[in-house]
This record gives structure tokens, sequence and C-alpha cells, in this order.
């Protein structure tokens, strides 16, 4: 999978980022209105996404892999579930629109505002991203900055060119009558699965 | 454009008219402040974040060719193409033949005002383009056939029934007024558009020289989606939204979503730099390839801004439209009166330089320089100087309106003139009086006092009771000049005479120099530099020959001008610039001089009291001067009060020089919250430290809440002293 940077490890531990900032992260990302999931080990991500699977009775989700998705074995879990899983390129642009679930991972989480920062060159990572009506993002609970300067300074180590997004929670309305409405364009549901343990990246 | 046979009077009558927009209106501008102090709860110092800003977007306009050239560079090197249109035809040009040349029919839009500012989508569609908005509240007002009313928040002005018939009408059903039923209906219709659309047309937040990056905010993803699912992108950025490096965008994120709808955050930000992978089905199989990037770079007037030693503080702009919100006009009227598409007081000189002076002309006044958005802008622009920079410049331009230009021109750069006019229409108003306000008016001037009684013009002015309110203060402690100011010689001058009494109870001797006249703002106000010029150096020679320490205001419009505007006014004058300078150290506003000497005299001292009294922030008080806190300290200090606040203490009353009798219509909308404000507070008496607030609060009092009296803080402090 395309991405904006390999180096986005290297890029936040050696800036500020520590797993001391995770609850205030999570505070401000539940004022967003995104779940926030944290798990010790990457294998008990497994059972959230097994509760979110039966509890929206998804059929079809697709999904952009990253060893913290591998090292939870999240595909053996969904097949064995019996939802039909695309995670090919080809095969999530042609289901990404009518999938009930669209599954990627992110690169670190912001504690000012509960964001999280998503390298999203790759086409298929914005597409799970945005078109399925729930999407679950991975991410390492460790790997949190302080704040927007500090998210700032952390992307620009990194960015040259490409597609990079803050998602801060689901999508969002009030432009009737100032009445917010969740879910307009993007996802009405975002939910955050924190992993404590640090799974190094690298492909397997 | 279409301003120029526009009938402003009529306009507003038909907003104010508008139940669904005042409502809505009103309700947004209680709650909008709430929401934004709260977004600023875990920013320890705001203050520094703006200058942040502000240092930022100054540095890039300073350097905007440059900066520019990285930018078209930066972006070129990473595969887009970067056109610079001069205006909205040379934009219009390129984009129509971009579409036949990459053979795009259907185009989706997120978001951009510059694009609004040219009417585009108008022409794209004349030249044959399936076009839609996608930003929910532009894709109401495209249904609808509006323009926004609001930057942020473009369709404010429609209630959900509203809403609802124009979704049925484009949907083809019956769609219910149940707001998320709606919300789902326009993401339905919209997903195909995304979809099927062969281009996607953004604008940018900003755009980031060092790589070529465009950054977008926005909540409902639509950006995130026209920038990633057709085959082409054309983004379409002003020069202002530049700045040098990723990094710089960091206070503009932490500000923008803060200051435009109270979040942290908005649910997506974007940034995208060079071409990236889309993917499209060719004979039924998905294959990747690049995505077509083209960067409009737009001019339309905002080059001329930038190389403007003035208006270039318009770069400091992040259109979050929190000027808007806090605006006591706009917060009545809405945008649609503004003329263009962008509204309120920055609207109104973005209006001057990318339409055109004429159509900024039009709306001009309906700034009131109270100074509320100045408090609250990212970038600290300051906002009504620069509109009345602008009219400065339309006066230059074109000089005053005929009738005004006479009166200004024979009358207030007059003095004799001027003040005998004054003592005739003490005569003249007498058969309409009655105690001191003038409660009915004949035909013309009805309107006016509808709600408001008009204060009358003295029977005898401050300069001739001088003599007999003058003691002579055996070896006094300072040497005090009084400025009074027209307000305080002509309507209120017991005013004066409290001030005399408080000072030479302080030991000090108080003159009053004969050939002082108006400070010389409203004619300012209007535009004419020569004429207050004029009036500045007559007033500056008659306080020079009076050797006074000090010269003493009661008026904080007066004290300002004395301070601040003179000064500038003489920029090309040189000699006449010192003066000003130096005689402008000596003066100072009342009520901070008294507290500061009270303090020495250990009489600042806080005291029990019965009668409850609360205190009105002037606007120039407060936001001019930086004058609040000593006039509440004197007022808890004074015997038998007792200082309550009222909400809103700072906000306009709605007088605003001319505008309070020029835009009734708007000024007692405005007066009427106060009034509501000051009942609720439960005071008996309201104090201020303006006469011009004085007047306009009096007048609303008498006629709305008539057991409520009205006080200079230099009438309380007076009533403490024994004869």
């Amino acid at each position: 999978m395309k991405k904006v940077s390999e180096n986005w490890t290297h890029a936040l531990t050696s800036g500020t980022c520590s797993a001391s900032l995770f609850p205030e992260f999570e505070t401000r990302a539940k004022n967003a209105a995104a779940e926030v999931f944290r798990v010790k080990t990457a294998a008990e991500a497994k059972e959230v996404i097994a509760n979110l699977v039966k509890y929206t009775n998804a059929r079809k989700v697709v999904a952009v892999d990253s060893p913290l998705q591998q090292a939870a074995g999240i595909n053996a879990t969904l097949t064995d579930l019996g939802v039909s899983l695309y995670t090919e390129q080809a095969d999530i642009a042609e289901h990404a629109e009518s999938a009930d679930i669209g599954i990627s991972a992110v690169e670190f989480g912001i504690a000012e505002s509960g964001s999280v920062c998503q390298d999203a060159l790759a086409f298929e990572s914005r597409l799970v991203s945005m078109l399925p009506p729930l999407h679950i993002v991975f991410m390492n609970s460790n790997r949190i900055v302080p704040g927007i300067t500090e998210a700032m300074e952390t992307i620009a180590k990194v960015y040259d060119r490409g597609y990079i997004s803050f998602i801060t929670g689901p999508s969002r309305t009030a432009d009737i009558e100032r009445v917010l409405t969740i879910g307009v364009h993007g996802p009405s549901r975002f939910v955050i699965i924190a992993v404590d343990e640090e799974v190094n990246g690298g492909k397997q | 454009m279409e301003a120029n046979n526009r009938n402003i009077k009529n306009e507003i009558q038909e907003k104010l008219q508008d139940e669904v927009l005042r409502g809505a209106l009103s309700r947004f501008a209680e709650a909008y402040p709430i929401s934004r102090a709260k977004a600023y709860e875990n920013v320890a110092d705001i203050e520094a974040l703006r200058e942040q800003v502000r240092q930022m977007k100054m540095s890039a306009v300073a350097d905007i060719e440059n900066l520019a050239d990285k930018f078209e560079a930066e972006a070129a090197k990473r595969g887009a193409k970067v056109f610079r249109a001069k205006d909205g035809n040379a934009l219009k040009e390129y984009l129509i033949n971009l579409c036949k040349e990459k053979n795009v029919k259907r185009i989706v839009k997120s978001k951009s005002m510059a694009s609004e500012e040219i009417h585009l989508n108008h022409d794209l569609e004349t030249a044959g383009l399936h076009v839609k908005e996608t930003d929910l509240g532009e894709w109401i007002i495209s249904l609808a056939g509006h323009k926004p009313s609001h930057m942020v928040m473009p369709a404010i002005h429609l209630n959900r029934e509203q809403v609802a018939g124009y979704f049925s009408k484009e949907l083809k059903q019956e769609i219910p007024t149940d707001i998320p039923f709606m919300v789902q209906a326009a993401r339905q219709a919209l997903r195909g558009e995304f979809l099927e659309a062969d281009m996607g047309i953004s604008g940018a937040n900003f755009g980031i020289a060092e790589n070529g990056a465009i950054g977008l905010v926005t909540n409902e993803g639509n950006a995130r989606l026209v920038t990633t699912l057709p085959r082409v992108h054309v983004v379409i950025i002003g020069y202002e939204k530049l700045i040098p490096t990723i990094k710089d965008a960091a206070p503009i994120l932490r500000t923008l979503p803060r200051n435009a709808t109270g979040q942290l955050m908005t649910s997506y930000m974007t940034m995208t730099s060079g071409v990236t992978p889309v993917m499209v089905k060719q004979d039924g199989k998905w294959v990747e390839q690049d995505k077509e990037l083209h960067i409009i770079l737009f001019d339309n007037g905002r080059l001329q801004a930038a190389h403007d030693d003035k208006f270039k503080e318009i770069y400091q702009c992040v259109r979050c439209a929190s000027c808007l919100n806090v605006c006591p006009v706009y917060t009545i009227v809405g945008g649609h009166v503004y003329g263009h598409i962008y509204a309120g007081g920055i609207g109104a000189i973005l209006t001057a330089f990318l339409n055109s002076m004429g159509d900024f002309e039009k709306i001009n006044e309906l700034c009131i320089g109270c100074r509320k958005c100045v408090e609250i802008c990212p970038g600290k622009i300051d906002i009504p100087h620069l509109i009345e920079e602008l009219r400065a410049k339309a006066v230059k331009e074109h000089g005053l309106p005929f009738g005004v230009k006479a009166v200004v021109e024979n009358v207030l750069s007059n003095r004799k003139v001027f003040h005998t006019l004054l003592r005739l229409a003490a005569i003249g108003q007498k058969p309409f009086q009655s105690g001191r306000v003038i409660r009915h008016l004949p035909l013309f001037l009805a309107g006016m006092a509808k709600d408001r009684s008009l204060p009358a013009v003295a029977d005898v002015p401050f300069r001739d009771r001088v003599s007999k309110v003058t003691r002579k203060i055996n070896q006094p402690v300072k040497k005090i000049a009084f400025f009074s100011g027209c307000n305080i010689d002509f309507i209120f001058p017991e005013t004066g005479e409290s001030v005399y009494k408080v000072l030479q109870d302080l030991n000090m001797e108080v003159v009053f120099p004969e050939e002082q006249s108006c400070c010389g703002k409203p004619v300012l106000g209007m535009g004419d530099r020569e004429t207050a010029k004029r009036i500045a150096k007559k007033n500056i020679e008659a306080f020079e020959a009076t050797g006074a320490d000090a010269i003493l205001s009661a008026c904080p419009t007066c004290a300002e001008t004395w301070h601040q505007t003179y000064i500038e006014l003489f920029e090309d004058e040189p000699a006449w610039k010192a003066r000003a300078e130096k005689i402008g150290h000596k003066v100072c506003e009342f009520t901070s001089f008294v507290a500061k000497e009270y303090q020495k005299a250990g009489r600042l001292v806080k005291t029990a009291g019965n009668v409850k009294v609360t205190y009105h922030d002037s606007c120039h008080m407060k936001r001019g001067l930086g004058i609040y806190t000593e006039p509440r300290q004197l007022l808890e200090a004074a015997n038998g009060y007792e200082l309550v606040e009222m909400k809103d203490c700072d906000k306009c009353c709605g007088m605003a020089g001319a505008f309070g009798v020029k835009y009734t219509e708007l000024s007692m909308p405005i007066l009427k919250q106060k009034i509501t404000n000051i009942k609720a507070s439960a005071a008996e008496i309201v104090a201020v430290a303006c006469p011009a607030c004085m007047m306009q609060i009096q007048g609303g009092l008498d006629k709305q809440l008539p057991n409520v009296k009205i006080k200079h803080v230099a009438e309380i402090l007076a009533e403490n002293i024994k004869e």
C-alpha cells in the first residue's frame, strides 16, 4: 500500500509522543463523538471487532492492511464471522461503496483535539475511511502527541507529497438550523481501537 | 454588479421582518460566545496564539510574490499544473477549456468562497456542465437560488420547513422536516454525484509553499470525497491562503475550527500535495492512475491589497467568520444585506477589493465600529479601522455627498457656526421637549423616537456654565484643562459640572479653553480627513496655550481621538505630528485618571450600599482605551451603591455616532437588547463613562424602563462630595 512515509515510527519516537497523553486524547476523541476502545494486546482487539460486526449486523467489510491488524489476526476473525472481507485494492474500489464497515490504521493521535492522523496517500485507504457508514481505525496507544503544533512538527519531518488527513470523530453537519447531525457524506460512526502492545512495523 | 441600484434601507426592512432569520441569528448570537470560550479552554494563552497567527500571516503577505513562486514551483515539481488567474473571466476560461480537453461532464464542488465570488457555477452550467455543490449548506442554498448568508453556515437564514420544501422539489418526493432524515436524504442524493463525477473542485483553507500542499477543513467529509473520487481535481486558492511551511498550518488549525464553530478540530482536515493516485474503471476493471491536478491561484484584487500598506492586513484573515458572529449589526440583519458573498465587517472590506469600491460604499455604514470583532479575530485584524480607511479613500476619490459636504465643511469645521446652530436648536426644540428628553418628534423623525426618546440640547451649554462652577484652588496640585466634547458641552452640561466638582475636590485647578470644538471624530467617521485636520489643529493650538499638566476628557471617543487619531492624521505633516504626539500624551480619560488619584488618596475603598448600580462598558472605552476596571472600582467605592454586573455589559448600545440616527431601524433592536439586560440585572441606576452611550441608553430607558436612571460615573462621584 502506498504511503506518504514509511518513517512515521521514527518521526514520532524522536518527538514528544507519549502513552501518558492517552487519557486526554480519549476524552477529547469521545467529546467529538468517536468511540474509543483501549486494549492491552493486539489479540484483544479481535473481540472488539467481533462485537461491532455482530451489533451492526455487518455483512461486508473493506479493510486496508496494517501491521497492527495483522498482529491481531483481524482478517481471520472477520472471515470466521462469515462476513465478506475485501482487502485488495481493486476489490476495495469495487465494494467500499456498499460495505458496512471500513477498517484502516492511523499513525498517531493528538491529545489537544482528540484527532487521529491518517497517512492517506493510498486511494483505497480513503475509500475505506469515507464510504462505509462505520469506520474503524487501529492505532498504538503510545503514539499520542500533545497538540496540533507537535502534530504538524511530526508531519513536517516526513511529508513531502501525498495525502494526509486528521480525522476527528464521525462526519457531521449543523447546516440545518444549527442542529448537530452525525453522518453526512462520511461515516456516522467512528471507532478507534488503541492497542498498548507495541507492534513493530514491517510487512510480515 | 447587481449592487448598483440597491435600496439598502428596503433590504434592511425586509430582513428585519424575516422572523426565521431573526430567530436563528439571535439564538446563534447567544450560543456562539459560549461555545467559542469552551473550545479555547485548553489553550493556555489565546493572545499568544492569535499573535502567532498574525505574525505568520504578516510575514506571508510581506513576501507574497516569492511565496507564490515557491508554491507554484513546488506544486509543479509534484505534478500539479498551476495557473494564475487574474480575475474571474480568466479562471472560468481556463476551467471550461480544461473540462473540454479532459472530457469532463460532471463536477462536484466542495466549498469555495472564491468560486462564489465570481458566480462560477452559473458559468459552468451555461457551458453545459453538470455542477453540484456538496457541502450541505451550499447545496441547500443552490437549490433555493440564494447567496450564502454566512461564510461558515451559508444556510443559517433558512429553517427546517423551508429546507424540506427545497429538498422535496429537488428530489421529487415528499421530504419530512425531520433534520436527521433530511441529512440522510442529502447523503443519498449526493453520494451518486461524488461517484459519477469526472472533476472535483475544492477551495483551500491554506496553501503551503514549502511543498505545494493545500489544506482543507470540513465537517461533512465532502472535501475528502471531492479531492479523492473524481479523476481530475481543481483547486481554487486565493493568494491570501498561502503560508510558508507545513508547521505554519498549526496556528491556523488551532484557531480556525475553534473560532468558526467552537470545535477543537473539524471532523476532517485534509492536506494533499502533488498528484495522488486515483482508481478508475476501464473495461470493467479497476486500474490505478495518477490524478490530474490543477491549482488555480486566484488574484481578483487580492494582489492589489497585498501591496497596499494598510490593506495587506486582510491577509491575516483565516475566514472563520467569527467577526460576523459577534457583530451587533450582522446578528440582526444577516449576510444578504451586505450585498455580495462576503458578509459582515470583513465582508465589507473584501467586497471593496474583490468587487468594487462602489459596492463597498453601499454597505460601509453597517459597521458601527464597536470592535467586538477585533477582540476575537484569530488574525487580530482591526476591521473597523480598515473600514474607516476605506471610507476615507472613498471620500478622497468622490468627496462627500453634497448635503453632507455642506454641513461638514461649513458647519462642523467652524466652531462658531456649529455652536450657534446648537444654541438655536435648544430654542427650536421647545415644543417637543418634556424634561430633558424629546419624547415626540414630528413626522419624518417619528421613526427615530419610537423606542427611544432623543436627548434635548441643553438650555445653557457647559461653556456658559464654566465660570459658575470654577472654584479658586489655593496651591493646586495639578492644572487640568478640560476637553468637554460636544455631548457634554451641549447635551449633558451637568456631567461637565460633576467633572469640575470631582477634580476641584482633588485640589486641582481646572480650566476650559474657550476655543475648543468638536474632537472631529464624527467628521472622520464619514471619511473627511481634511476637515478633521482643520478641527484637530484648532484644538491642539487651544490646549497647548493652557500649559496644563493634563488634559481630561469624560468621553472615551474624544480621548481616543486625541491619543491616537490626531497622530495618525498628521502622518504627512511632521511638525503637526510632533505637536499632536506631545499633547496627546497629556490626554487622560476621566475615570482612569480619578481612580489613580483616589487610590493615592486612599479613597478607592470598596463600600457597602443599597442602591444597585450596573456599569455599561462603552466600546471605545473598553476596546479602544482598554479601560474597564477603573470605573467599576470607582463605583464600588462610591457611598450608597452596590455594583451588579449585567449580561453582555460590553456589548454596543447601538448609538455608534451617526449610525444610531441614520439607521434607527438597526439601532433600536440593539438598544432593546441592552435595555433587556439592564432590566434583568435589577439595577436601579445604569452608570456609564461615555456621553454618547448615555444619550442612547437614556432614550431607551425613558421609553422602555422609566424607573431606571442613567448617570455618568462623574455624577455618582460628585454626589459623594460634600459642598
